[in-house]
């Protein structure tokens, strides 16, 4: 189970209206919250707003996820990466 | 042969526009989206950009008047203060966030692709036009709460030069702007290719503005055109109604331009006027200078699959804001960036309705549109 492979949740709003983009990313972050600490799941968020790839990284980086940002064609990927925590046997340790 | 006014007017809206679509989208300069983010998620980083935008207005406009360079002043469209500006203010705050943009938020982003924009555009120009047939009822509101006829600035109701008003307020409000600046409260990380820092386009907003002022005769406005769009549609189906629309005869518009000896008139007529030639292509410039930027970033993309309680809200929002803006009369940029700084009172009253307006629409967006 350790080495497993993410699970990777894509999250696709490219198109929607301005707001959706940091509630829908910050609905799916609480709702997984276990699992992203956890590591078992990465998020994957598909936006075309160029604002989005400003305040998401900045709400969810102060709930202490890391996130990268990526260009695509036409779009943005925002990376919400539960990191799984290297060495632990079981999961869940806390290091 | 007579010098027209026209070709400087429609070029130099047209630059203008350009300028601002372009930088818009390069920022996400949308005012809509800095009353939404401040009631949604108490974030106040744009608003303090809008505050930048308007305060260096103040101080660009007040200089440029000092210097002789505005003719006329007050800029013409603007009148005295009546319960219409916060009314116009509080619907059109609403409606801008359930649209998703306000009016210039709407035409760049559209000019990038966005069909949320589109739709919104559309309602925008449907409520300016439905709006001809209330205008008598809501003339005679306007005429009935209208207050210090003949006055339309803060220093014309006290009887002083603006540079008495304006210069306190822009040194109160430029302290406040540094004491941001030390704390760092200026600029924001982005990742979105060719970002450019808000404080930069609100800057550039304010130099476009005066520009707009100092060659056109007016800072910049879009939503009468809106009405005049929509009458030339109305009046290719129903042309006895427009006919019997006092609205679209009016010309509230009579004005010598700079730089011309020529009186300029315009209404929301189905004409080419001067309305036409001020406002049609500073949108056009508008769009094509936000639809560069996304092309030179590869960015202009149409997606289509938005949830259909989202169209729904940008037409909505749409109409609504464009009712608002007859109502008021005027839309967000024309008041913020324009009347606001020349202390305006008919604006003043416009942004103190807009902000409830806009925590009603963040309320609603988020209750009914985006919880589906």
């Amino acid at each position: 189970m350790s080495n497993a492979s993410q699970e990777l949740i894509e999250i696709d709003i490219r198109g929607q209206i301005c707001p959706s983009c940091l509630l829908t990313t910050l609905r799916e972050v609480n709702q997984r919250q276990a699992e992203l600490k956890a590591g078992e799941v990465s998020l994957r968020v598909k936006t075309d707003s160029r604002d989005a790839t400003s305040t998401i990284p900045a709400a969810v980086g102060n709930m202490g996820y890391p996130v990268t940002v990526e260009k695509r064609e036409g779009y943005y990927l925002i990376l919400i990466d539960g990191r799984p925590r290297e060495g632990a046997a079981q999961g869940g340790a806390m290091t | 042969m007579p010098d027209h006014p026209y070709v400087l007017i429609g070029l130099a809206s047209f630059l203008l526009g350009s300028a601002a679509g372009f930088v818009m989208h390069r920022s996400d300069f949308c005012i809509a989206g800095m009353f939404r983010d401040l009631f949604l998620f108490r974030d106040r980083f744009m608003l303090r950009m809008l505050v930048l935008a308007v305060v260096a207005s103040m101080i660009l406009f007040e200089a440029a008047r000092l210097m002789g360079m505005l003719s006329p002043y007050p800029f013409p469209l603007l009148g005295p203060p009546s319960l219409a500006n916060l009314v116009g203010g509080l619907l059109f705050g609403m409606g801008m966030v359930l649209a998703g943009g306000c009016v210039i938020g709407t035409l760049y982003k559209m000019g990038s692709g966005s069909l949320l924009g589109a739709l919104a555009f559309a309602g925008l120009i449907a409520g300016s036009t439905v709006y001809a047939d209330i205008d008598p009822g809501w003339s005679a509101l306007v005429a009935a709460t209208t207050v210090f006829p003949g006055k339309v600035t803060i220093p014309e109701f006290v009887g002083v030069s603006p540079v008495l008003l304006v210069t306190p307020v822009a040194m109160a409000a430029s302290l406040l702007l540094l004491r941001w600046y030390r704390q760092d409260r200026w600029q924001r990380r982005s990742a979105a290719e060719g970002y450019l820092q808000p404080w930069k386009a609100a800057l550039a907003l304010a130099l476009i503005g005066m520009l707009s002022y100092v060659l056109v005769g007016m800072p910049l406005g879009i939503t009468t055109s809106y009405a005049k769009i929509g009458a030339y549609i109305e009046n290719a189906v129903a042309p006895e109604h427009v006919g019997d629309l006092a609205y679209f005869h009016a010309e509230p518009l009579i004005y010598r331009p700079p730089l011309s000896d020529v009186t300029v008139r315009g209404g929301a007529g189905p004409v080419l006027d001067g309305i036409a030639a001020i406002q049609f292509p500073l949108i056009l410039g508008i769009v094509l200078g936000a639809a560069c930027s996304a092309v030179m970033l590869r960015e202009f993309r149409i997606y289509w699959r938005v949830p259909l309680r989202q169209c729904v809200s940008a037409v909505i929002g749409g109409v609504v804001m464009g009712v608002a803006a007859r109502m008021a009369p005027a839309c967000n940029v024309w008041h913020l960036l324009g009347g606001v700084p020349i202390l305006a009172a008919q604006s003043i009253l416009f942004v103190i309705g807009m902000v409830p307006g806009a925590w009603l629409g963040s309320r609603l967006l988020t209750r009914l549109v985006l919880r589906a």
